[in-house]
């Protein structure tokens, strides 16, 4: 069963489709990174996964069930573009709400475990207007975790946030997945961080998904390459291509590629007399990937 | 994963749907200023009415008493469709267009916080928001109901009225007009909900409707056309003004007949268009 499955959704806003013939499946347990540049449809798809819109077409099934389904839509949370509280309330109240609207049964103990989830166990008396945009960020995840919730559809929680806060909202989302069961869909600009948590990505662009991969589908295209720099390029990068079998020159850098065996690359080059001044193993992930999809599909 | 649960999904029923949002919308109205700020308002009003009439013009002379009867602030004399004159306009009925105002600031709390994405994220149901919504502020305009009776009674006794009344059409008068705050709310829901992305229009025509402009325009027709004025009971301003001092059993039988009936249908109408059109 999938958390996720979407077959030809569309939707259009003045005759132009945000959401185009899409389709989407996100195993239960997930990491979906939904990768997207601005305007192709991620934050369109996932307000029609939270019914927020009403699609032209397709189908969209939650955990096997039609998504109006109140059983199991009671189970989703969201965080789409903002976290959706009462500025003048307190964090404790607009947890408050939140919970009593699920029908949660034991509220305060609710929401202190989901504070401390969040690591906010200290702020609950502070106003959402007061409080930082990290933290509204941490109170938006929190609002979504309420009520145990089976699928959290998280856009953007990381924009804006510094690198602790980045790191804070990655080891929460590391820690919800694992420990409470949840599928998580998260769409984000912010590739590199996206890398480090996400079990499968969907990439999606003028509406459309492009491809979509796990991470371990990823990992098996990501390339490992060793980028280095001495006094004469042209003759190191002549030795390096009698040895290895892809090496180019490429931004003032010798690139030399499927290798991750720095040492050995020093050696061989300090043997046949040229000192390397700087080397760096690398490898091309999520980012790189992504760019060329979207040159391929741009036609560079 | 490793930490896999079973997922089950229980759907859950009408009651707990609706007592959740209930329970939401009761909770922000008793811990938000809002509510508290329109109990003081349609508490003053009808103090204020009572006491301003009894002020000395700058000439020195008291002014004509609007009322003759504290009562009279409450509810008007007879039903009158036609007003001709601010006396007539000036009693309970007022709350609705202060109930209408709160409405609209209500609602559009919930769009301008972005929380009605929470609400409509887990609530699959549209019915669910379209019913919470009219009971609540339907609660919160029968009490300022309560709040105006106060003020009015209040000023009017500051003022010197008599006090003379029918106490059963009194209290008959006063339930019919709590009673309609049902409709009336629902009728404000439902505007909102059109006008949910425009706040300012929201408003403005809250209180379009909540004057009952348009019925003292048919009002007029109808005396034109010879009709019975009772005809224009089946609309939510005439039922208002129908419960006033010489009202019976059947004048409250009338208002909760047309509450009801009018909730009925502005919360279908509400529902649908939640349900077909996009929400936020």
């Amino acid at each position: 069963m999938n958390a996720i499955e979407i077959r030809n959704l569309s939707k259009s806003f003045r005759g132009m489709y945000a959401v185009d013939n899409l389709n989407m499946t996100v195993p239960v347990g997930a990491i979906y990174g939904f990768i997207g540049e601005n305007g192709s449809g991620k934050s369109t798809t996932e307000k029609l996964i939270c019914g927020h819109l009403v699609p032209d077409d397709g189908e969209i099934k939650l955990f096997g069930r039609d998504y109006t389904d109140a059983g199991v839509r009671v189970r989703v949370g969201a965080l789409i573009e903002d976290p959706g509280c009462f500025p003048g309330s307190s964090v404790y109240q607009n947890l408050m709400m939140q919970a009593i609207n699920l029908g949660i049964e034991n509220r305060d103990e609710e929401i202190r475990r989901v504070l401390q989830i969040v690591r906010m166990e200290d702020s609950a008396n502070i106003k959402f207007k007061s409080c930082s945009l990290g933290m509204k960020q941490r109170i938006g995840i929190a609002m979504a975790l309420l009520g145990d919730p089976a699928l959290l559809i998280l856009d953007e929680p990381i924009n804006g946030l510094d690198t602790d806060g980045m790191r804070i909202m990655r080891e929460i989302l590391v820690d919800i997945t694992k420990n409470y069961g949840c599928t998580v869909l998260i769409s984000s600009h912010i590739l590199g961080e996206l890398e480090k948590i996400a079990t499968h990505y969907g990439i999606i662009r003028q509406g459309k998904m492009i491809t979509e991969l796990s991470a371990d589908e990823m990992d098996a295209r990501a390339q490992i390459f060793v980028s280095l720099r001495t006094k004469d390029m042209q003759g190191a990068k002549a030795l390096l291509a009698a040895k290895f079998s892809d090496v180019r020159e490429e931004e003032e850098y010798i690139h030399v590629y499927d290798v991750d065996d720095t040492a050995a690359i020093v050696d061989y080059l300090m043997k046949n007399g040229h000192v390397v001044s700087e080397i760096k193993k690398n490898k091309i992930g999520l980012e790189e990937y992504y760019i060329e999809l979207m040159s391929q599909k741009e036609g560079k | 994963m490793e930490a896999k649960r079973e997922l089950q999904f229980e759907s859950p029923s009408f009651s707990k749907r609706l007592k959740g949002m209930l329970g939401v919308d009761f909770y922000r109205l008793f811990h938000t200023p809002m509510f508290y700020i329109f109990l003081a308002i349609a508490a003053i009003i009808p103090a204020m009415v009572s006491a301003m009439t009894m002020m000395p013009d700058q000439n020195g002379n008291t002014m004509e008493p609007l009322y003759s009867n504290v009562w009279q602030i409450i509810a008007a004399s007879e039903p009158l469709y036609v007003i001709n004159s601010i006396a007539d306009y000036a009693n309970m009925n007022m709350v609705f267009i202060f109930g209408g105002i709160m409405v609209s600031i209500f609602i559009g709390h919930d769009y301008k916080s972005g929380y009605v994405k929470q609400l409509f994220t887990t609530h699959a149901k549209k019915q669910d928001y379209m019913m919470s919504k009219s009971v609540v502020c339907a609660f919160a305009m029968a009490c300022m109901c309560i709040t105006y009776l106060i003020g009015g009674v209040a000023g009017g006794m500051l003022a010197g009225y008599s006090l003379e009344v029918n106490v059963g059409s009194l209290i008959l008068a006063i339930l019919g007009k709590m009673i309609m705050s049902l409709g009336w709310a629902s009728l404000y829901t439902f505007l909102n909900i059109i006008f949910r992305r425009y706040f300012g229009v929201s408003i403005a025509s809250s209180f379009f409707f909540g004057t009952g402009i348009l019925i003292i325009g048919v009002a007029a027709v109808v005396e034109n056309l010879s009709l019975p004025a009772s005809f224009l009971n089946i609309f939510l301003y005439g039922s208002s003004v129908n419960a006033c001092l010489v009202s019976n059993v059947g004048t409250l039988l009338i208002c909760i007949a047309v509450s009801v009936a009018w909730a009925i249908i502005y919360n279908v109408l509400g529902t649908r268009i939640l349900t077909r059109s996009d929400v936020y």
